[in-house]
């Protein structure tokens, strides 16, 4: 049945709907580095019914702790009925909800969730230790930064000469022993991806920036002593799982000495800084 | 600079635009100024790496999305592999993209780059390797969004034609379709 002008509309909207399930499907097939054009809400299709399309218009803002995975984020924009404002926004502050016009405040805090879920899972005993890839599969290198930065700083500030010196080795040792430790796993034959590795090992730095900063607050040499000594055992044992599943198992040692040796290192720089 | 100032047509989004060379004025600004006024490498590098690290952030996050309309991100699939994602707008927003923010944002991330590779020359005639450690760790941001960008772009224009090349073909053999129902 032909209705004058809807019909023809109805038609070119529905064969659209159905190239762009096989634009998802083929770009999902054919794996990484593919473009998902993603709709904005102001499109003229977003009045379609809901039962013609297979996807589901309900999450309109993204989950902050996932993975921004591609199709529910391409999907969303283009059918969602939901009560968001029409066309881009002009004005960086007060965008509709889309995914690449989300509100900023939207971004800063799924990054910060992200930060705090990261931390918890490498450094806090939780489930999901037996399948390291699983748990750092969302990795981000701001804690690295803070927590590298955060060292340097304190270490900086309990040194009473030559301050700069200290943080100018502190960070780089820090950031040049991560790349290399990393690169050794690799070389060890290894599988493990480059950013996800510093990112783990820049976490597992968090003990140790609280053993500094305890150390920064007393001066006795034994309590220091000691403090570095459950903050190093507690960092060795965050960065463990991670470091020894991704060798085979007659490498382990290899793959795990260097890393224990630089956390040693930094934690015989904070006992010594005076 | 006249890029701060409002031009005969408007910017569309000039917050936006503010805070992109902001970020960026500021690291350089502070990094090439201080060495007036303080004595002390921590702060300076502190500061800079900072102002350095928002600008990347802003960047990739919100000036790329509202200004450009692409985005790209790194995710690791089921299988244990790095995967590079790419996202653009359709074809009607990209050709609503404001030209003065894209020519906007695509020029400052060239300069910035180029400023930074100057700065680094500079600090290595001088022999002054924590400096030289600066002027890396912010090359290597800037770098990082170049290439991430651009790899974007690219993939939005290719993807781009083939999703209108299938368009035209779907909606030419609709149209067959509906001529031939109504007959």
């Amino acid at each position: 049945m032909s209705y004058g002008g809807a019909a023809p509309l109805h038609q070119s909207s529905q064969s659209d709907i159905d190239e762009i399930e096989n634009l998802i499907n083929d770009s999902v097939r054919f794996g990484p580095a593919t473009i998902l054009p993603a709709r904005p809400p102001s499109s003229p299709r977003a009045s379609i019914p809901v039962s013609s399309s297979p996807f589901v218009p309900s999450a309109l803002h993204p989950l902050p702790s996932s993975n921004k995975k591609p199709l529910p984020h391409f999907a969303v924009p283009s059918f969602s009925a939901g009560p968001s404002p029409q066309g881009i926004a002009t004005d960086g502050l007060g965008p509709p909800t889309n995914t690449l016009t989300e509100p900023i405040w939207d971004t800063v805090k799924r990054d910060l969730t992200r930060i705090a879920t990261n931390l918890r899972l490498v450094v806090f005993p939780n489930p999901n230790r037996e399948d390291p890839g699983k748990a750092l599969r969302d990795w981000d290198l701001w804690g690295p930064f803070f927590f590298i930065v955060f060292l340097g700083l304190v270490l900086s500030w309990s040194a009473s000469v030559k301050k700069s010196e200290v943080f100018a080795v502190a960070f780089a040792v820090l950031a040049a022993g991560a790349i290399i430790l990393t690169l050794n796993v690799l070389l060890l034959g290894g599988h493990i991806i480059f950013f996800q590795s510093l990112s783990l090992l820049g976490y597992c730095l968090f003990p140790l920036d609280i053993g500094a900063l305890i150390c920064l607050l007393g001066s006795n040499v034994i309590i220091k002593m000691m403090v570095v000594l459950v903050t190093f055992s507690w960092s060795s044992w965050a960065a463990y799982p991670f470091m020894s599943t991704a060798v085979s198992s007659r490498r382990k040692a290899l793959a795990l000495y260097p890393v224990f040796l630089m956390y040693i290192s930094i934690g015989c720089l904070i006992i010594a800084v005076d | 600079m006249d890029r701060l100032q409002p031009p005969r047509e408007n910017y569309a989004n000039p917050k936006t635009c503010f805070f992109h060379v902001f970020f960026k004025a500021a690291a350089l600004a502070f990094y090439i100024l201080s060495a007036l006024f303080f004595n002390s490498f921590v702060i300076i590098f502190v500061v800079t790496v900072l102002l350095a690290a928002l600008d990347f952030w802003v960047v990739k996050n919100v000036s790329g999305r509202i200004l450009v309309g692409l985005r790209w991100w790194n995710e690791i699939n089921e299988q244990g592999e790095s995967v590079w994602k790419f996202e653009c707008l359709d074809q009607e927003s990209l050709a609503r993209v404001n030209k003065k923010d894209s020519w906007l944002f695509w020029w400052t991330l060239y300069l910035t780059a180029v400023a930074w590779i100057f700065l680094g020359i500079f600090s290595l005639i001088r022999f002054q390797a924590d400096y030289l450690l600066v002027v890396g760790v912010c090359l290597s941001l800037s770098i990082a969004n170049i290439v991430g960008f651009t790899k974007c772009r690219k993939d939005a224009k290719k993807q781009i034609q083939q999703f209108a090349s299938q368009t035209i073909a779907s909606r030419f053999s609709s149209t067959l379709q509906s001529a031939f129902s109504v007959v």
